[in-house]
């Protein structure tokens, strides 16, 4: 799946395409256009995702062929992509043949399976949390360690009721911290996220910048 | 026409003009002088390693698509991705890709494979390894720790857009003992990243990797924008301060409300 553009052909055309989608955000006689080409856009995406899953399928496929610790993975999700494929089709099938209720077998995959998969994951996700944080002041033991888990221990302290009774002071500090140092200190760097995405889109429309074709 | 849409169209003709500026009247004793970033010291440490050892390279970009805000860090992310398979050219195995977006595998396939050719790199067995791992944040992560884990990637860069997922990703590679270096734009991954990473990449940090990695002229050009336009908005930042204090704030709230 090695798909070669013609480089100057597809600088052009992304160029091309940028710049009145650009210009349809501050002109607007070009609205028009620039919502036809994001249409396009999203249609090529959901293009790509079928490509995407067929490239997933093959990549897995060669994996198990390779017989390793990993390989059993590959071998459950090809099986699982297989299945919710064939149970979409049937669900499909019962929806506009006999009119039957619209996809229950892929909802209740859905609800059943992939829900509770992902809220386990969750749950683990506390903890690797806080075995982050423990591991980062082992590893660096230096001021702003000291103070980046100090500040995490106060905040979670000043959220958390202990013993179903809030700590009015540690409240307090934790409301500071939140409002005043953390937010000041995320609009700065979000101002500086939106300057470098905008160097970035700016360098990609004039063709410095080209993710495509190398 | 909006004031708001003006004001849009002349910041990014300042821009794009300030931009053309530094790179004609470039100056090289400049460009070395860039703000050191141990994160892009680090990649280009363990690119030398990874050439060294004949190991792989892992670039995860995330799970950010095209049509949406993410879009900045997964450019970003193939623009490092592009870098590395420069920098990595005479190294035995391509650089592996993940994602979590088709789009985005399809480019970081496409980059692969079109890098190695514009360096004709031929003579290496290069295939293009560009994963579409998972769709959801979890599969997409949990997908991820299985080429993390695998014994020929020494390394892993992680740039795109992640969620809180990223700490099993950055836990992983800690545990594999691969250095592990990653930048996002999105910001409670930024503070997971600097708790678990070997190098984070903070703020705007993830867009400068032209400049670190490829000292491509206009890339050290937008930095020094960059810097120029932080501190325009550090110095309208006070004069708003003032202006409010003196009770004359109604100008900039009728720019951004966008009347015109």
């Amino acid at each position: 799946m090695n798909i070669k553009f013609k480089t100057p052909f597809a600088t052009a055309v992304a160029i091309g395409v940028g710049v009145i989608v650009l210009a349809g955000y501050f002109i607007p006689g070009l609205i028009s256009l620039r919502f036809l080409f994001l249409r396009a856009g999203l249609v090529l995406a959901a293009v790509a995702l079928i490509v995407g899953i067929l490239n997933l399928f093959a990549v897995h496929i060669r994996k198990m062929a390779q017989n390793d610790d990993n390989s059993g993975y590959s071998l459950i999700l090809v099986f699982a992509l297989i299945a919710t494929l064939l149970i979409g089709f049937f669900d499909m099938f019962q929806s506009y043949m006999f009119g039957q209720p619209n996809f229950q077998t892929i909802s209740w995959l859905f609800t059943y399976i992939q829900l509770p998969i992902e809220t386990s994951l969750m749950a683990v996700m506390a903890i690797s949390l806080t075995y982050a944080a423990t591991r980062f002041l082992r590893r660096n033991l230096h001021t702003y360690a000291v103070i980046f888990f100090f500040i995490v221990l106060m905040v979670l302290i000043g959220t958390l009721s202990i013993f179903s009774q809030e700590v009015p002071f540690l409240t307090q500090i934790r409301q500071w911290i939140v409002q005043v140092p953390a937010l000041g200190g995320a609009r700065g760097l979000l101002l500086g996220i939106a300057l470098g995405t905008i160097a970035t889109g700016l360098r990609i429309l004039i063709g410095t910048d080209r993710p495509y074709g190398g | 026409m909006t004031v708001t849409g003006f004001t849009g169209i002349v910041i990014i003709f300042l821009f794009l003009g300030s931009m053309f500026f530094f790179t004609l009247t470039r100056d090289q004793e400049k460009e070395r002088n860039l703000r050191q970033i141990p994160a892009f010291r680090r990649i280009k440490e363990v690119i030398g390693l990874t050439v060294e050892e004949g190991s792989q390279l892992h670039v995860s970009l995330g799970r950010g698509g095209f049509t949406s805000l993410q879009s900045a860090s997964a450019l970003a992310g193939l623009s490092i991705l592009q870098e590395i398979i420069k920098a990595s050219s005479v190294c035995d195995s391509p650089p592996v890709a993940t994602t979590g977006n088709a789009t985005i595998s399809f480019l970081a396939q496409d980059i692969i494979q079109g890098t190695s050719e514009a360096i004709s790199t031929e003579g290496h067995e290069r295939s293009s390894v560009g994963e579409l791992v998972g769709l959801t944040p979890f599969s997409y992560a949990v997908g991820t720790l299985t080429t993390i884990r695998e014994n020929q990637v020494s390394a892993n860069i992680l740039a795109g857009w992640y969620g809180n997922e990223i700490t099993w990703l950055t836990t992983a590679g800690e545990r594999q003992s691969s250095p592990t270096i990653a930048g996002t734009a999105q910001l409670p991954a930024q503070a997971i990243m600097y708790a678990s990473a070997s190098e984070p990449l903070i703020g705007e940090e993830i867009f400068t990797a032209g400049a670190y990695l490829g000292k491509k002229p206009m890339h050290v050009s937008s930095v020094n924008t960059q810097d120029i336009f932080r501190w325009i908005l550090v110095v309208l930042m006070i004069l708003g301060i003032v202006l409010k204090y003196l009770g004359m704030h109604d100008i900039f709230q009728s720019i951004l409300m966008g009347v015109s």
